[in-house]
């Protein structure tokens, strides 16, 4: 028996050392350039990453002396959390790597992240276009600055559209406060405002898109929450701090929103249709009152079916309606980042100033384009006015705009800033396939900057409640909406004391607390 | 004919030797109708959504109607762009080909070492076999959670290596202790001959055992093929080198595509539809094991239940 077993212990150990290098097909460690392991947010994240032959890989190599290796982080924020959080606790956190901010604020305190105060000044042109005092906010923590916060999404770039083709067949004008735009809705639900003959089509359209500044119902419904004053989570006013929910307002909020469900005035599947849906709802018709995203409107490929299907169709941008008391908002807006972080373990092995040089090359002229647009020549040409364009190139799959150019800008969430070229880039001017009107998204983008907007800069860091908190609050204010539980001045009461006596309190206390901390109150 | 409907309708009672027709009472008929009822319920609930993701998958850019028309579109009106955007993807056919080293890799290696454990554990006569089996029970009751185990993949050097995906979950308990009950209810004699024969305990299991048991070797390789052809956590995990990222990383990707790119006008596959793309990648990350099981149901339920009884 015994002989047996060593037999077996041999067999199993000949297996395991098989398998082993069979598969061992990890990076090898490199000498001479110092190696830097970046764990990267991609731009496009069904896109492959920088192929092995990237120019890229050999110019940071060449002129930076680094060898730099690079991973995708998953694409859903939680996933990447527990791939950080997990290396964290191996202490093996790559050199460079994007993290969200409150995962930040758990690995700070644990020694894991070096302090970048000192690194602004090395970096005197990515500084200055990239981080300004806001930014460098974003990413302090008990004082210090733990991380490079590179500006994201473009601020105030949804807005209020309705379908004016819609108002012109019903002889109706922009509706300028909340009664009007009742009215407005009632027509565009009852009155076939699209002469098709059929009872198919609603006044509001809408989804459930929750974030922790922007609460139940949403930021799809902030312009009537807005009308209230209560658009967003939060309001960060210093003599008004707090939880909007509960502000009296919020409660004429949601007797509005109830109204407007109550007469069947929105499409009625927002509360089960997904952003995928909302899009195709809106292109086939169903409502004309919505907000949308600039470039999701806007954008040629995105506009197109609509485009097709209506050729006649028209979306304006409108101001958000005033509510009662004269308030009006498209929703509440925060400056949004992309946090690079440096592990101490880099730090302390004498990487800093390597990165340093990284992030300063990427900012240059020759990584901007590089890592923005590819090779000139081969991803993109530029126009008469130096704007990066997908046009006269000789293998045009290989523009940076197509599929098979897209896997060379997978870094460029790393050099853009929202700067004017990009966003000429970005966005060009068109002329729509069926009805041959000019669009440009970035026109769409400038003209709803303009509307009115609440600033909460920082909202988006604030505490978010625990899991049962937040199930208890949206399940309760969508109850309230559907008609499980009647909306009375009394039951409202009753549920906020509830909401506060399971943590609501608590959580709008530390909230005013962070907000003032961190001088977010304006 | 008569006889024929006869046959159709009735139950046999055995009498003696002779069997005698019972006629289906109203409660059979009902029960019948209740049984069919659900089976249908069951068939719908199973086949619409995986109608649905197929002729999603083949759905034309310029579609505009909604997903319930979109499930009775004619087969001359489906595109296949989808597909063409796929397979000429290069990062798709690398995740497949990454997928199917750890597949095969993983389901070898279990095999390996899942089969000798439990045949060990079979031998009624094994000193200390309550006591092993007890060290296999413990990890499958207490989970020692993902930072231990991740620490302990970093410490022996797997961390982007494909066989983090399947060596640490190498040995199930679950499948183990399947196979255990299955070879305890193999004949004793037939390993005691071949003992007698001088067969060693190696050469009992190679000779004798594993002929006998290509049904719960089939069951419990498809039970492993299944878990590490679809594990996403563990690739998310411990593989940082993007050439080495299996399928479900990249349909993760696929599935988390918004279908509105902000930044630029197409996405990575093209012209096609992003609804149809992440459709249609699911479909074909679903396609080996669609094929690979009907070659194994023969065995499947015969293996799951041979070892459930015993004597």
């Amino acid at each position: 028996m015994k002989r047996n077993c060593t037999r077996s212990s041999m067999l199993v150990t000949v297996v395991l050392l098989l398998s082993l290098s069979l598969f061992a097909q990890g990076a090898k460690e490199a000498t001479g350039p110092t190696t830097i392991e970046l764990w990267y947010g991609a731009a496009i994240t069904e896109a492959g990453p920088p192929p092995s032959d990237w120019v890229g890989f050999g110019i940071i190599k060449e002129k930076l002396g680094i060898e730099l290796k690079l991973t995708a982080l998953p694409s859903n924020e939680s996933d990447q959390d527990v791939k950080i959080q997990a290396a964290a606790a191996a202490n093996n956190l790559p050199d460079l790597f994007m993290v969200r901010r409150d995962v930040l604020g758990r690995l700070v305190p644990q020694g894991l992240i070096a302090p970048v105060d000192d690194l602004y000044a090395k970096m005197p042109v990515r500084t200055a276009a990239h981080y300004d005092d806001v930014s460098k906010g974003h990413a302090r923590i008990g004082g210090k600055s733990y991380g490079l916060a590179d500006p994201g999404s473009i601020m105030k770039n949804e807005g209020l559209l309705i379908r004016k083709d819609w108002l012109d067949n019903l002889g109706l004008t922009i509706p300028k406060t909340t009664d009007e735009l009742l009215v407005m809705m009632r027509a565009f639900t009852f009155n076939d405002p699209d002469k098709n003959g059929r009872n198919d089509t609603w006044g509001y359209g809408a989804f459930q898109e929750i974030n922790n500044f922007e609460a139940w119902p949403g930021r799809r419904l902030e312009p009537l929450f807005g009308a209230f004053g209560v658009d967003g989570t939060w309001s960060l006013e210093e003599a008004n701090a707090g939880l909007n929910v509960m502000k009296p307002e919020f409660y004429d909020a949601m007797v509005f929103l109830k109204q407007v469900a109550d007469e069947g005035i929105i499409d009625p599947n927002w509360l089960s249709y997904k952003k995928d849906d909302f899009r195709a709802a809106w292109k086939q018709g169903r409502f004309g009152i919505m907000r949308e995203q600039n470039a999701a409107f806007g954008a040629q490929s995105n506009y197109a079916p609509f485009d097709k299907n209506f050729p006649e169709g028209n979306w304006v941008i409108i101001d958000p309606p005033k509510g009662p008391k004269g308030k009006a908002s498209i929703g509440p807006y925060t400056a949004n980042f992309r946090i690079y972080a440096i592990s101490a373990k880099a730090a302390k092995e004498g990487k800093t100033d390597k990165i340093v040089a990284l992030m300063e090359w990427m900012a240059s002229d020759e990584g901007y384009y590089l890592l923005g647009w590819g090779v000139e020549g081969v991803n993109y040409t530029k126009d008469a006015n130096g704007i990066p364009v997908a046009a006269n190139l000789p293998n045009a799959n290989l523009a940076f705009s197509a599929p098979g150019g897209q896997t060379v800008t997978q870094l460029r969430n790393m050099v853009f800033y929202n700067g004017d070229i990009e966003l000429y880039a970005r966005y060009p001017k068109y002329v729509t396939e069926t009805s041959k009107k000019e669009m440009s998204a970035l026109a769409v983008l400038r003209e709803m900057q303009t509307k009115d907007w609440t600033a909460q800069i920082g909202s988006d860091t604030l505490p978010i409640p625990n899991a049962d908190l937040k199930r208890f609050y949206e399940q309760g204010l969508s109850e309230f909406i559907t008609g499980k539980r009647v909306l009375t001045p009394a039951n409202w009461t009753k549920w906020l004391d509830e909401f506060k006596r399971l943590g609501g309190q608590d959580w709008n206390d530390k909230g005013v607390a962070f907000a003032r901390e961190n001088n977010l109150l304006t | 004919m008569v006889m024929k409907q006869q046959n159709k309708q009735s139950r046999y009672r055995r009498v003696g030797t002779t069997s005698v027709a019972i006629k289906p009472g109203k409660s059979d008929h009902v029960f019948n109708l209740v049984v069919d009822l659900f089976l249908i319920v069951l068939l719908v609930i199973i086949a619409v959504p995986l109608w649905s993701t197929i002729t999603l998958s083949f759905r034309p850019n310029d579609y505009i109607g909604n997903n319930l028309q979109g499930m009775f579109l004619a087969p001359w009106e489906w595109s296949f762009s989808a597909y063409k955007a796929l397979l000429g993807n290069q990062g798709f056919l690398l995740a497949f080909k990454n997928s199917f080293l750890i597949l095969t890799g993983g389901v070898v290696t279990a095999l390996l070492l899942t089969i000798p454990l439990a045949y060990v554990l079979s031998i009624p006569t094994l000193p200390g076999r309550k006591y092993l089996s007890l060290l296999v029970v413990i990890p499958y009751v207490f989970n020692v959670g993902m930072i231990p185990t991740y620490l302990l993949v970093t410490n022996i050097g797997l961390i982007d290596h494909l066989a983090a995906i399947f060596l640490p979950g190498a040995i199930s308990t679950y499948n183990c202790l399947i196979m255990r009950s299955f070879f305890e209810g193999l004949p004793s004699e037939l390993k005691e001959s071949a003992r007698i024969d001088g067969a060693s305990e190696i050469q009992v299991l190679v000779r004798i055992i594993l002929p006998l048991s290509k049904a719960i070797i089939m069951t419990i390789g498809l039970f492993y093929g299944v878990s590490f052809w679809n594990d996403f956590f563990h690739a998310m995990l411990y593989l940082n080198s993007n050439h080495l990222q299996p399928l479900p990383i990249l349909l993760r990707n696929i599935l988390m595509a918004s279908g509105m790119n902000e930044y630029v006008e197409v996405s990575a596959f093209g012209d096609a539809p992003i609804a149809a793309i992440k459709a249609a990648s699911v479909f074909m990350s679903a396609i080996p094991m669609i094929i690979a099981y009907p070659f194994i149901q023969k065995y499947f339920t015969k293996g799951t239940l041979l070892g459930s009884v015993k004597g």
